[in-house]
């Protein structure tokens, strides 16, 4: 190490928490990675926290300053970079074996007066994109990028085991929610299902993941109305709605299911139109008595008030239901809609569902649809002994705590998301929870992510549950959270050596660098 | 004004004979029907005939009744479906083409620059503004589309027809095979109709953007299951739309073609023996004469093999009660014990594709036109290939010459004689 690459010098601490004196002239931040040379070895090591030291008394630098505020001298210090200096708490985050890039968890602090320098490219070797991993982003070391150093994750085992990105708004989650979908498509060794309630990620107005150059085959995006060319029109048919879809998503009372159960059991597959078509008070009054009568009566006209708030059912003059927004229908459209996608989810492609158009109950309820068969169909392929090779398949779900939130387990019962987030891996299929409101989620669900990408977030709480549940040991790193700028990141995780601070490219640049262009060839038309 | 639109009439792919006479009558009764109203001009969109290249006897008959529909002064505007076309070799419509029984309506001005521009062909009668493409095999037409200038096309004033031959997925009821259907909006807006060709029943919906979809259907079978759903009731026939500068009406007028008995057994959980026993019964209560027969066998057997369900003495004890055909399924038809079938579906494509898409995993090649869809979709090529019949009067050697062609066409191949 020659001596202008020296940042600082470890004079003191304990495991965890190692005290360095930064070297004048140096600027370290928060976060930033230093290295520390050791025998055959070094250790990867991480800024928590920053604060200043002296030589001089505290009562003696407060008269001084005395001195030059009151008297307007300028008074300084007799070599200032000897008596006044900046130290650094550091951790220790891995120990790299140069031999054979072998990266292991430190066990044993640097030695004491070992001179480190900040970490550059070449210490970052060992971070070698592997065969079907997803890019995430590059090294950060504080503020500063380290371009050559890109974090790939393994694709099959980071998606099945879950991920969860925690932020608020403004942090860059759809950025980085694109920019690993972008990476997705690459390959079809992922499948993803996407409720995309914002409809940004397509790109319908901007760039977005049409422009990636595997689009044509790999994505497909459905939309309610007027799709762009090549895209699908969302519609799905009311027969593939089944009473079980509701659970967990839309409080029903116990008599209103009970009700919503026995229209299945006459009607079956048009059990919703033939529900909303029914007059209720007739119906009610058929009953032998009286009083159960009115109570069914009143009962069925609640059902269907909610169905009709909740899918956006209409009847026209000719006594067809149809939805407002046009995503339900009760005819022949959408019949085969969820079979589709679940077979393109079995392929290995991206599917975006825009359900901007969609109240929250209803776009909960499509993913809910598609989730049920999708998980069945995974385990049946377990059972027939061919889920190897089938892509390891993940649903991507924004505002999660409407799903997998404490007060929604607890008061209903479980849904597809809470079922697949507890029990998915195991099947290959995994969630990709974002949200800003981790504390609201169950321990044992956050036990279960065993990824969480963490953008900044300004409140405690949710750094705090964050923290709690984290891969990797972050109980320093509090305030590297609250002070991560808008994309930067922290990647904890079961399949990565220590938590990563990562920045994450800007999803327009990466289009720019990588997108799809047209190349004008002659087309033979038969 | 008005105009016949018909489809996948898929000439040349019965096999028996009395089916065969049926597939004729059928053609020859909807183009009677044509010159009988009187329409302006007719569709049709694809899927003329079930090869590119039939037998004789079906070219005989089908350019005589073209020649009839010809001297009536009925202009016949179509594109090739996914069947009647081969890109290695000639279609008989090519022939119909180059004598004026039929116009193709495919107008290229330009496709030099990545895009595909169109140019309207001009019915002279009506002034109805006619452009389309052709469907190719495994969804190949959808490059076309992806590519096409639809600004011209959609500002275009006046009557204004799309025909296309492939499935489009807003309209669709059932599975059906993979890559075999194409979002709608892939088709360009703004036309008054769009013919559509490939999907085999009697479809017609609009759609924002998109009034008019139509798809006529077959007018009488062009896969086995046709017959079974025409046992089961599906009206067959050709679509017949009135319009001036706007549709007035679209009705379809359908076209009778014989008599059917469906029998139906649920093999699940059962054994050869109470299925043979069933059979029999249930054959013995029908009245098979001049009638087709359609007996369909699904589910998973416990025990035996499938080929212990007795069809053999059942087919020749219908036919002996005069059925004029026999048509049975047994693609649906498994055993727990010996399990034969890895991957199901509803008719033969579908069967072939979906077994090639389950098995194409076992391999391992270099080749990326050998694996994953790209080689599911060159197996089914070449199983088609393999799949042509033998011409009459066409000497063994040149038959042999031909496929070997086709088949080395197929996989991008050229016989080299050394």
């Amino acid at each position: 190490m020659d001596e202008f690459s020296v940042v600082g010098q470890v004079v003191g601490g304990k495991f965890g928490d190692i005290i360095i004196r930064q070297k004048s002239g140096n600027d370290l931040e928060i976060g930033d990675l230093m290295v520390s040379e050791e025998n055959g070895s070094f250790l990867i090591l991480q800024v928590f926290s920053l604060e200043y030291g002296s030589q001089i008394q505290g009562k003696m630098q407060e008269m001084m300053s005395g001195v030059n505020l009151e008297q307007e001298s300028n008074a300084q210090f007799y070599e200032p970079e000897f008596v006044n200096y900046v130290l650094a708490r550091i951790k220790p985050l891995a120990r790299v074996y140069k031999e054979n890039c072998e990266v292991k968890i430190p066990k044993s602090l640097p030695s004491f007066f070992n001179k480190l320098r900040l970490i550059s490219k070449d210490d970052l070797k060992f971070l070698q994109k592997e065969k079907d991993s997803i890019f995430v982003g590059y090294i950060r070391s504080g503020s500063k990028v380290i371009k050559e150093a890109e974090v790939w994750l393994p694709a099959e085992d980071v998606f099945s085991h879950h991920v969860l990105i925690p932020a608020t708004t403004g942090r860059g989650k759809s950025n980085l929610v694109k920019t690993i979908l972008w990476h997705v498509l690459d390959t079809n060794k992922v499948g993803a299902l996407v409720l995309d309630a914002h409809d940004e990620y397509f790109g319908r107005q901007s760039v977005g993941l049409k422009d990636h150059p595997r689009a044509k085959d790999n994505l497909v995006y459905h939309t309610p109305s007027n799709p762009p060319v090549g895209a699908n029109r969302l519609t799905i048919n009311l027969q593939s709605i089944r009473p079980e879809h509701f659970e967990g998503i839309v409080d029903f009372s116990d008599p209103q299911f009970q009700a919503i159960r026995m229209a299945h059991r006459q009607s079956r597959s048009n059990w919703i139109r033939d529900l909303m078509l029914t007059d209720a008070v007739v119906a009610g009054m058929e009953n032998t008595s009286q009083s159960r009568g009115e109570f069914a009566a009143a009962t069925m006209m609640v059902v269907q008030r909610k169905l009709r708030l909740l899918l956006s059912l209409e009847r026209d003059e000719e006594g067809v239901v149809f939805s407002r927004h046009e995503v339900f229908d009760s005819t022949t459209r959408g019949l085969t809609t969820v079979d589709d996608i679940v077979k393109d989810i079995e392929q290995g492609k991206v599917v975006v569902l825009d359900t901007s158009r969609l109240g929250n109950e209803a776009e909960l309820l499509v993913g809910n649809i598609i989730a049920s068969k999708l998980l069945q169909k995974y385990k049946d392929a377990k059972a027939s002994g061919e889920l190897d090779r089938k892509p390891v398949a993940t649903i991507v779900i924004e505002e999660a705590p409407r799903v997998i939130g404490v007060d929604v387990l607890t008061s209903r019962n479980d849904n597809i998301y809470s079922i697949i987030a507890k029990e998915g891996r195991k099947f290959k299929v995994g969630l990709m929870a974002i949200t800003q409101l981790s504390s609201v989620i169950p321990k044992t669900i956050l036990a279960n992510m065993n990824t969480k990408i963490i953008l900044g977030n300004e409140m405690k709480q949710e750094r705090e549950a964050i923290i709690a549940s984290a891969s990797q040991d972050l109980s320093e790193d509090d305030k590297n959270i609250a002070s991560l700028d808008k994309g930067e990141a922290i990647i904890t995780s079961i399949f990565v050596p220590f938590a990563m601070p990562i920045k994450i490219p800007l999803f327009e640049d990466i289009v720019k660098e990588k997108g799809s262009k047209a190349k004008p060839e002659k087309t033979k038309v038969f | 004004m008005k105009f016949a639109h018909l489809s996948d009439i898929h000439l040349g792919f019965q096999k028996h004979e009395s089916l065969q006479k049926i597939e004729q009558q059928v053609f020859e009764k909807a183009l009677d029907e044509c010159i009988s109203r009187k329409v302006d001009f007719i569709l049709i969109p694809g899927d003329l005939f079930h090869v590119n290249i039939p037998e004789m006897r079906v070219q005989k008959f089908a350019f005589a009744k073209f020649r009839q529909v010809h001297e009536a002064g009925i202009p016949v505007y179509g594109v090739y479906g996914s069947h009647d076309f081969s890109p290695v070799s000639n279609s008989v419509i090519d022939l119909l083409v180059a004598i004026g029984y039929i116009t193709k309506v495919t107008k290229v001005k330009n496709s030099d620059d990545g895009k595909i521009a169109l140019d309207f062909l001009i019915d002279p009668k009506t002034g109805a503004k006619i452009c389309g493409f052709s469907g190719l095999k495994v969804g190949r037409d959808i490059e076309y589309y992806e590519k096409l200038d639809r600004g011209s096309l959609e500002a275009e004033s006046g009557f204004k027809i799309f025909l296309f031959h492939g499935g489009i997925s807003d309209m669709k009821t059932e599975a059906g095979i993979e890559g075999d259907h194409m979002p709608l909006s892939l088709l360009p807006k703004n036309f008054d109709y769009y013919a559509g060709g490939h999907m085999h029943k009697w479809n017609h919906q609009s759609f924002d953007g998109y009034s008019n979809v139509v798809y006529p259907g077959t007018p009488f079978a062009g896969f086995h299951s046709d017959l079974e759903e025409n046992s089961k009731g599906q009206k067959r026939g050709f679509v017949l739309v009135e319009f001036e500068d706007k549709i007035k009406d679209v009705s379809f007028v359908e076209l009778e073609n014989t008599s059917y008995e469906i029998i139906e057994i649920d093999a699940n959980n059962r054994k050869a023996d109470s299925i043979n026993k069933e059979l029999l019964e249930k054959t013995q209560g029908i009245d098979p004469g001049n009638k087709i027969v359609i007996i369909k066998i699904d589910g998973e057997m416990t025990s035996g093999k499938t080929s212990d369900v007795d069809i053999s003495g059942i087919r020749e004890s219908l036919y002996q009660r005069e059925a004029s055909a026999v048509e049975i399924s047994k693609n649906r038809l498994t055993s727990l014990e010996y399990r034969i079938t890895e991957a199901k579906g509803e008719n033969k494509i579908e069967i072939e594709t979906n077994v090639f898409s389950e098995n194409i995993g076992q391999f391992r090649f270099k080749q990326k036109n050998l694996i994953s869809d790209a080689g599911v979709a060159l197996a089914k090529k070449l199983l088609s290939e393999f799949g042509q019949p033998k011409l009459e009067n066409e000497k063994k050697s040149d038959y042999e010459s031909r496929i070997r062609q086709d088949a080395l066409g197929a996989l991008g191949l050229k016989f080299d004689d050394s």
